[in-house]
């Protein structure tokens, strides 16, 4: 602080008489720069400004913008200068509020009484003033090209300051500016290690989320530089710098298709590869916690270039460039080595499984992988370990069972593979396998071991009719010396028994996946005595908490698809007679809401969003991908079953019909005539209201719209006053002390701070108006919503399908590190 | 796959002139008839051998953007080559040369060989544009011309290929300066002396061991 003030001083000389203000101060050097004539005396004076930006920013950026600019332009040829400058306005547009700043505020309660504005809002504010002439941007850029260490960093702090705060802006401004990104990608090559570091700060924040700019910088050869980066950092080993390439990496692969292609094609892959590679030694000397994020993020872009978002084809030839460059096997090295963090571990299960998706020569190399464990065990038995291990942690079973999933993905020879390991053979099989694993895990003491089990069983089924046949045959000894029993009537056994929704729900899936297309399965289910009873008994139920609709809901489906796939060899349960016991036991239209409430669950669109099962609490497993969308083809299949059973049901029935009957048939359709005719009044109502509630929307957008810029203006004339009267106070001064008074110039500048004044206080009019529209609005708005929600909810009891228009914004993506 | 060269090129030309469809013919040797602009190629990248050397080949598709230009023009610095593309049943896209090829020399580098072609040769009966104006504004302007069909395949390998031999013949004059990336031009990784796959050199399973592929 000394330090400045005694800077200041030579610069100023003493101040007369009191202590300047800061706004006095501001102004002073504001004039300086724009008037002297001496290229010292202005630089000077920049200096000085640089000195109070922090403090005094909303001074500096008030009157100090323009002149700024100006020296950008005009004294470009002075490195010195230009960079105070750039720095200056790197301060005034951070979107940081900064200590000194707060200080200030703090003792300068008098500019602003009774309002709280945010600093941060300052930064954004000035930004905006800035690029309101792209050309600043580009001004910007050229100093880029600067090599001068004084101007090229600012200039690159500069520019990574206003991406922060308006990044689509400058986005699109860079876009089109000649060369632009080329000028930022040449950041790259610099030796001076600060420049090309924030420049890579600087990349990271430009790519999000624009696939042009991210082609682009890869076009001007970022993979090369990036490695050659990587490299000379130290690779894996190396430092924050090595994150923050891998970082820039994953922005531009990720969702850009045309990038992963070129990643491919680049032979990228085979430089990642090795990095991959644990040296031996790591064991002793351990994970650093920067070598954990690196390893991390390097996942993560694995990840990205076969994730199952990504077109089939590009997925594919990456997979296999992964095995060819022997990727793969360096992941599954990992999975075997000691003292790998567990948050790397899991994430390279989850890895693995990506990268053998779907991918017949990578799933069988994967199951060739053995552990180093006594007696060798296939890898594929040791996680699955640790899946209906109680103590390993829940993002490792999740992993686990994503990475089995994967495993199992169009994979008819896997699927076989773990089937049948649980087929009756004369062999004596030595050492536990999947299939053991699985079944008692299915039927374990542990819930989540359960539904982890089911699941993964399920997925031996998926699209496989020869394993549904298969896995037909197996028999499990529940009791020592007890009569072996059919897996699938154990399943339907335990459904009954176990009291835990989830165990329930994965057994449910389990059957599901399993009696889909399978008569023979059915027929089997069919059998199991209570069975029937029990899914009726549920469907029918008319209350639930928690996530019970789920279990009803579930239960309602297998009842469909027992109908569905239904070969008649059952007399009490032909066809005809389940769709009559649907129809009379729980009444269609309850059925119908059944199943629709499943899908309309929350947990489903959650489950059906990604392959990958991903859960913050164990609890929250409850559906999972794979049966979404069995319950999704089913559906339809379904009901159309179930009518077409109807449709015979009551053409015999509607000739048979008494007058009495008749009676009520011409009744009931007058009524749903007339609930017809309600439900479309009830529509167009709604349509109505939906449309106003947007104009009010949209009313209110403009009004917060037009309360945003009153504020900024607000804030603006404040500085601006603020400045004003420190002007005049000078002049006083200067008045007392010499030559005769300037009344002209005086009165002048009174009637411009009335002016000021008086405009302040419309403006303050006005926004207290405009505050009070708005809560009046807000109010109406709130109005309508009530009514549209009735409305809705009287649509919803009139059987109608309302779509809730609830965006799903419950991603619970926790990439990035 | 190692190579001796890298070239990178990049397609231009008016929307609809069948870029993403020459570009999809060169590197899958498919064609395409919908226009499904969500599918947008974008990159594709193929080896070719002249002179018996491996050329391998990076092209860029200015896929959707055809009217923004200005962000085009960011591909031009780092393009060895570039096809300029119009439709011989869309005069207007002829007439668009002009613009297209100003904008490409004012923004590339000033050896990126430019290969005009007139597409859709396949439909002559909707003709607009004659074969010898096509050849008279190439000659012109300096570039080499073609006419091809995305859809039959005539002369696609011949445009890409014949661009790769003036790139080429370039090189070998002199004229590029192979070590500056910014041409869009790469020397192929270092092609190690002892190549192991040659048959009958050294012994199979000799102590090297070294087992790559
Ligand atoms: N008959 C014919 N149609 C073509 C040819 N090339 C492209 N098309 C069609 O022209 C349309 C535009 O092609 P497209 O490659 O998407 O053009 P772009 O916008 O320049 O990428 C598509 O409907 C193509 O099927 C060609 O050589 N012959
Ligand atoms: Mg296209």
């Amino acid at each position: 602080m000394d330090y400045f003030r005694s800077g200041l001083k030579s610069v100023l000389g003493p101040p007369p008489g009191n202590q300047p203000t800061g706004a006095e101060t501001v102004e002073r050097l504001v004039s300086r720069v724009s008037t002297s004539t001496l290229l010292e005396d202005r630089r000077d004076a920049c200096r000085a400004l640089r000195a109070l930006s922090k403090k005094f920013r909303l001074e500096v950026g008030a009157q100090g913008m323009d002149v700024l600019r100006q020296v950008l332009e005009l004294d470009r040829s002075d490195c010195e200068i230009v960079g105070y400058c750039l720095d200056t306005l790197c301060n005034i547009t951070a979107k940081q509020t900064f200590e000194e700043e707060i200080d200030n505020a703090v003792n300068n309660v008098q500019l602003n009484v009774g309002e709280d504005f945010t600093e941060t809002f300052v930064g954004e504010q000035f930004t905006e003033m800035f690029l309101k002439n792209p050309e600043n941007v580009n001004l910007v850029l050229s100093f880029m090209e600067e090599y001068d260490f004084r101007v090229r960093w600012p200039a690159v702090k500069l520019m990574t300051s206003l991406i922060l705060s308006k990044p689509k802006v400058v986005q699109d401004i860079i876009l089109v500016s000649p060369m632009g990104v080329s000028k930022l990608m040449d950041l790259l090559l610099e030796n001076r290690e600060v420049i090309r570091n924030d420049a890579l700060l600087l990349l990271i924040n430009l790519t999000k989320s624009n696939a042009n700019i991210q082609k682009i910088v890869a076009f001007e050869n970022a993979f090369d530089r990036l490695f050659d980066v990587i490299n000379d950092e130290g690779g894996t080993d190396g430092g924050i710098v090595v994150e923050d390439c891998f970082l820039l990496l994953l922005n531009l692969l990720r969702n850009n298709t045309s990038n992963i292609h070129f990643f491919k094609e680049g032979s990228y892959i085979q430089k990642l590869a090795p990095m991959f590679t644990l040296p031996p030694n790591l064991e002793e000397i351990g994970w650093s916690p920067q070598k954990v994020s690196n390893f991390h993020c390097m996942l993560l872009l694995v990840r990205t270039l076969v994730s199952p978002n990504n077109p089939a084809q590009v997925v594919a030839a990456c997979q296999k460039a992964m095995r060819n460059t022997n990727l793969l096997e360096a992941l599954t090295d990992i999975l075997m080595a000691a003292g790998v963090p567990a948050n790397i571990l899991t994430e390279t299960i989850n890895t693995v499984g990506e990268v053998i998706r779907g991918n017949l020569t990578n799933q069988e190399y994967f199951s060739n992988v053995q552990a180093p464990s006594n007696p060798p065990r296939p890898v594929i038995v040791v996680l699955l370990m640790s899946m209906v291990n109680e103590k390993q942690p829940l993002t490792l079973r999740c992993a686990v069972l994503y990475c089995f999933q994967c495993y199992l993905f169009k994979n008819e020879i896997g699927q076989q593979t773990v089937v049948h390991t649980l087929l009756p053979s004369n062999e004596a099989v030595a050492s536990v396998t999947t299939g053991q694993l699985l079944c008692s895990g299915l039927f374990g003491n542990d819930a989540l071991s359960n539904w982890f089990s089911a699941v993964a069983l399920s997925h031996c089924l998926v699209d496989n009719p020869a394993q549904k046949e298969q896995l037909l045959r197996v028999l499990v000894a529940t009791k020592a010396g007890a009569q072996p029993f059919g897996l699938l009537q154990q399943c339907a056994v335990f459904l009954q028994r176990t009291a835990r929704l989830q165990s329930k729900l994965g057994v449910l899936m389990l059957l599901a996946q399993w009696m889909a297309h399978s008569q023979q399965a059915v027929k089997v289910f069919l059998g199991v005595s209570g069975a029937m009873a029990f899914l009726t008994a549920q469907a029918s139920a008319s209350e639930y908490d928690d996530n019970e609709e789920l279990l009803q809901g579930l239960c309602a489906f297998l009842m469909g698809l027992c109908v569905a796939f239904n070969d008649n060899s059952e007399p009490n349960y032909s066809k005809e007679n389940l769709s009559q016991l649907i129809e009379k036991r729980v009444g269609i239209e309850t059925y119908c809401r059944k199943l629709s409430e499943v899908s309309h669950h929350e947990v489903y669109a959650l489950a059906a969003k990604q392959p990958q099962p991903r859960a913050k609490h164990s609890g929250d497993l409850l559906l999972e991908y794979e049966f979404c969308q069995l319950f999704k083809s089913m559906e339809g299949v379904i009901y159309q079953a179930l009518g077409r059973q109807r449709d015979l049901f009551s053409g015999i029935s509607e000739l048979s019909l008494s007058e009495h009957e008749n009676a009520l048939l011409v009744q009931y359709k007058e009524l749903i005539r007339e609930q017809d005719k309600q439900i479309q009044e009830l529509a167009a109502n709604m349509g109505a209201c939906k449309m106003r509630c947007k104009e009010l929307e949209a009313q209110l957008d403009d009004l917060q719209e037009t309360n945003k810029q009153l504020v900024d203006q607000n804030t603006l004339l404040r500085a601006q006053l603020a400045a004003n009267s420190s002007n005049i106070a000078i002049q006083d001064r200067h008045l007392d002390l010499s030559s005769p008074p300037n009344d002209s110039e005086n009165s002048d500048l009174l009637e411009k701070i009335r002016k000021l004044e008086s405009d302040n206080a419309t403006k303050a009019a006005d926004l207290d108006r405009i505050r009070k529209d708005q809560d009046d609005l807000l109010e109406l708005l709130t109005d309508q919503d009530v009514k549209l929600n009735s409305f809705k909810d009287r649509l919803k009891e009139l059987g109608e399908n309302v779509d809730d228009g609830e965006s799903d914004n419950n991603s619970v993506e926790s990439e990035n590190s | 796959m190692s190579y001796a060269y890298l070239f990178k090129y990049i397609i231009i030309g008016d929307t609809g002139v069948g870029k993403s469809c020459l570009l999809l013919q060169f590197t899958d040797k498919r064609f395409q008839p919908v226009h499904d602009l969500t599918i947008g190629v974008e990159f594709g990248a193929r080896m070719i051998t002249i002179d018996s050397k491996q050329i391998k080949l990076q092209i860029w598709d200015t896929a959707g953007q055809e009217a923004f230009r200005s962000i085009t023009r960011s591909y031009y610095r780092g393009a060895a080559g570039a096809l300029l593309v119009y439709d011989i049943t869309r005069r207007e896209t002829f007439n668009h040369l002009t613009t297209w090829l100003d904008d490409a020399r004012q923004h590339s580098n000033s050896n990126m060989v430019i290969m005009l072609i007139g597409n859709k040769s396949d439909l002559e009966s909707r003709r607009e544009v004659k074969k010898e104006e096509g050849e008279a504004f190439a000659r012109e302007h300096g570039l080499v011309f073609m006419e091809t069909s995305a859809k039959t395949a005539a002369n696609v390998e011949e445009a890409f290929i014949n661009t790769a031999k003036e790139i080429y013949e370039k090189i070998q004059e002199g004229v590029f300066d192979i070590n500056n990336e910014a041409n869009g031009i790469k020397i192929g990784p270092q092609h190690s002396p002892t190549n192991p796959s040659l048959p009958g050199a050294g012994g199979a399973g000799g102590s090297q061991g070294s087992g790559c592929c």
